[in-house]
């Protein structure tokens, strides 16, 4: 019978020792990895969400005002085989058309900083196109037009309404989540200059000096004249970042050129 | 002995142990590489993203450009104009442009071959597949060296109807401009800005003189990783002319609104022709038109009383002639406001109209201003479409101008220069020459006063203006309608959007 000889318990310990930092710094590095990653899914999946959204708002917009009233030869008497104006209104849509202002100016409840109501024919006849936020949730809806409906009252149907993006951030402080404010403000100071709302939609319209923004147009103010409609989404990650516990939100722009004419 | 055995025992002992190390690697190696993987599939989710955004937004504008490239062609002025096979074009007729990049071969008329970019949606739109009909293609402009190519493939010029409007997945669907109840499909569509009761779309086999077709412009873009983009126009051509029958002007000299002032310079040399002065013309105008004829507006005194030596007013004394003409009589003062588009006899029509020239012009210029600010290359075969917003000094300019002249302001006018085409005063309507010269407007002239001295919009017309008053006797030679010139002015200056869609591929 051979003698061995065996490992100290001295150098089993050392080797365990070392086995057990090298395995911990590893397994701290995949968790740390791990947490990364699921931010940064969270984040581009924030991302994702708001590219498309934009991605849709822009496309819904560019063709707003489709079919326009110049192209009839005689107006039909049903006032759902056209478009009225690109952007309908409240209140007195379609009696008497109202100035759109921002942060509360103006006479229009809509288009506003964040409700808006593109009419056009999506394909299936002229369609009541609306985005609207309520609470931190943008809401899409799309009804048919009628001769006489109301753009407002038919779209804001629970049955119409559709969940379109959520955690929208650009009015928090008028919801019940106001509180996380002060958090946001920390991590992103410049996001929210004076703790004021961020419109969704700021509207550009024509006017016989050129386009100017619709709350500086004057008596060319109204929704039949806007232009363009620049577009401002910040939308807040599902969950903190899991390291830090900070509150992660992405802010993007773009811009709606609705290049049908007028009327 | 013993000790030499106990040796080899543990030479092989530590040999049998020297495996582990390789296992340990491995194991190592398992554990980067996860992170490694990780890493790599998070930044790769990311970039597709990216792409995914990038390039619907690509084939967009993508299929825009083609949109463009096509409207801007069908203008005479544009440098690559694309005269269409007939005018108008039928139903059996259909223009493409192709865009072929890096040796492809396109042909939307080969609805056979999928892998050539087959027009489809042409068949959608109007029954019919399009490989049966006449079809003329030809090369883009779109390819300038050093950029990179634009990625449409086709775009398609053709006429439109009520139906092709529509939605081609839905059938009985479109835009029935003449509320009759019909989505007709088989009528092309014409744009009269003289139809009663609104301007618009007519379907119509015969159109009448003041109507231009409306064409259609579709426009497909496919980026190299399939991302497809399919938008639409329905453009109608821009011609400018007040007239209510046919696209014409209605005197060599119209002043519009009440009250209107003229006072000439009287001068044995200074004519206003309503004859036509172009090669063959048998059209015969009134030399100065007004619009107001009742009683109690002085508009026909205030002319007659400054239009002296009234031999020198020669032209029709009706308020349009059909051929063959009567002879030219003198003092030919007519009230023309009966031949007139009822928007060209309001303030807020002719600002329309002004509004339009505007988009459309070669150079917006900002007055006051001089001629030294207009832009160079103006010839009698390139005639330009200028807007002055504001006032415009001719003084001292002893040019030639061709094309349209739109003046919104004052329009100080010096007999050495010379214009042929189209001058319009609308806005501040006033025409005033204290100078003298040689020079002659040769086409026709408009004048109407639609806002007042502060600028602000009238409700109605106000007092347009027209006085020539220098010292001397050599005051210009007038204004000479000229059918030809006032043609060539009138335009097309621009295709105008009348509607656009984008167009859902299920194919």
């Amino acid at each position: 019978m051979p003698h061995t000889r065996g490992f100290t318990i001295l150098e089993l310990m050392i080797a365990m020792a070392i086995f057990t930092l090298i395995c911990g710094a590893m397994f701290g590095l995949l968790q740390l990895s791990q947490q990364k990653y699921s931010s940064e899914t969270q984040l581009s999946g924030a991302f994702q969400e708001t590219r498309l959204a934009i991605d849709q708002i822009v496309r819904d917009f560019n063709v707003s005002g489709y079919p326009a009233v110049s192209m009839f030869s005689k107006v039909p008497t049903d006032s759902s085989q056209y478009v009225l104006s690109p952007v309908a209104w409240d209140p007195n849509y379609p009696a008497t058309s109202c100035l759109v202002g921002t942060a509360g100016s103006g006479t229009c409840q809509t288009p506003g900083d964040f409700d808006l109501i593109v009419e056009t024919d999506l394909g299936n006849g002229v369609s009541w196109v609306r985005y609207q936020l309520i609470g931190t949730t943008l809401y899409r809806s799309v009804v048919g037009k009628t001769a006489t409906g109301d753009p407002v009252n038919s779209t804001s149907t629970a049955a119409v309404r559709v969940p379109f993006l959520t955690n929208v951030m650009n009015n928090v402080m008028n919801t019940p989540s106001a509180g996380l404010l002060t958090q946001i403000n920390a991590t992103y100071p410049s996001m929210f200059p004076g703790g004021a709302p961020q419109p969704i939609f700021k509207y550009t319209c024509n006017t016989s000096a050129g386009p100017k923004p619709c709350p500086l147009a004057g008596s060319d103010g109204l929704p039949g004249n806007i232009r363009d409609v620049d577009i401002n989404l910040i939308v807040m990650t599902r969950q903190p970042d899991a390291q830090t516990q900070v509150l992660k939100l992405v802010e993007l722009d773009g811009r709606g050129h609705r290049l049908n004419p007028s009327q | 002995m013993m000790k030499m055995m106990k040796r080899q025992q543990r030479v092989a002992g530590s040999r049998a142990q020297r495996g582990t190390a390789l296992l340990i690697a491995i194991f190592a190696l398992l554990l980067i590489s996860v992170v490694a993987i990780a890493l790599i599939v998070s930044s790769g989710t990311d970039s597709a993203l990216a792409n995914n955004y990038r390039t619907s937004t690509s084939a967009y504008y993508a299929a825009l450009a083609g949109l463009e490239e096509a409207r801007g062609r069908l203008l005479p002025a544009n440098p690559n104009y694309l005269p269409l096979p007939a005018s108008p074009l039928s139903l059996s007729q259909v223009v493409y442009i192709i865009n072929p990049t890096g040796g492809q071969v396109i042909a939307p008329n080969n609805t056979a071959n999928p892998a050539t970019y087959p027009d489809n949606e042409y068949a959608r739109e109007f029954g019919v597949d399009v490989a049966t009909l006449n079809v003329t293609i030809n090369a883009s402009v779109s390819p300038v060296a050093g950029l990179p190519p634009a990625s449409y493939k086709w775009v398609r010029i053709n006429a439109v109807t009520e139906q092709s409007m529509g939605d081609p997945q839905v059938p009985g669907s479109g835009v029935d401009v003449n509320a009759d109840n019909i989505v007709d499909g088989v009528t092309p569509l014409f744009y009269d800005p003289a139809n009663a009761p609104t301007p618009g779309l007519i379907t119509t086999l015969a159109p009448p003189a003041t109507a231009s077709q409306a064409l259609e412009i579709t426009s497909y873009a496919v980026l190299p990783n399939g991302s497809q983009s399919m938008l639409q126009y329905v453009v109608r051509p821009l011609v400018v002319f007040p007239g209510l029958s046919s696209q014409t002007f209605p005197a060599a000299l119209t002043l519009e609104g009440n009250n209107v002032v003229y006072e000439g310079p009287g001068t044995n040399s200074f004519f206003i022709r309503g004859q036509d002065q172009c090669g063959a013309g048998p059209a015969m105008l009134p030399a100065i038109g007004y619009t107001n004829g009742s009683a109690s507006d002085s508009s026909k005194s205030n002319i007659s009383g400054g239009a002296t030596p009234a031999a020198n007013y020669l032209g029709s004394s009706i308020p349009s002639s059909p051929p063959p003409p009567p002879p030219a009589a003198t003092g030919s003062i007519v009230n023309v406001g009966g031949v007139m588009n009822p928007n060209w006899l309001t303030p807020s029509g002719l600002e329309a109209v002004v509004q339009d020239i505007t988009n459309s012009a070669d150079v917006v210029l900002t007055g006051p201003t001089t001629p030294s600010s207009f832009p160079s290359g103006m010839s009698a075969s390139h005639p330009m479409t200028i807007v002055v917003n504001g006032d415009l000094d001719m003084n001292s300019w002893r040019n030639t101008g061709f094309g349209l002249l739109l003046v919104t302001g004052t329009l100080k006018y010096d007999p050495d220069a010379s214009w042929q085409g189209l001058i319009l005063v609308i806005g501040q309507g006033n025409f005033l020459s204290t100078k003298s010269g040689n020079g002659q407007i040769s086409g026709a002239v408009l004048i109407a006063q639609t806002r007042d001295l502060a600028g602000n919009p009238l409700a109605t017309l106000g007092t347009a203006s027209f006085r020539q008053t220098g010292p001397g006797n050599n005051l210009g030679q007038g204004i000479n309608y000229n059918s030809c010139l006032v043609q060539s002015a009138m335009g097309p200056i621009a295709y105008k959007i009348l509607s656009f869609r984008q167009i859902n591929q299920t194919n």
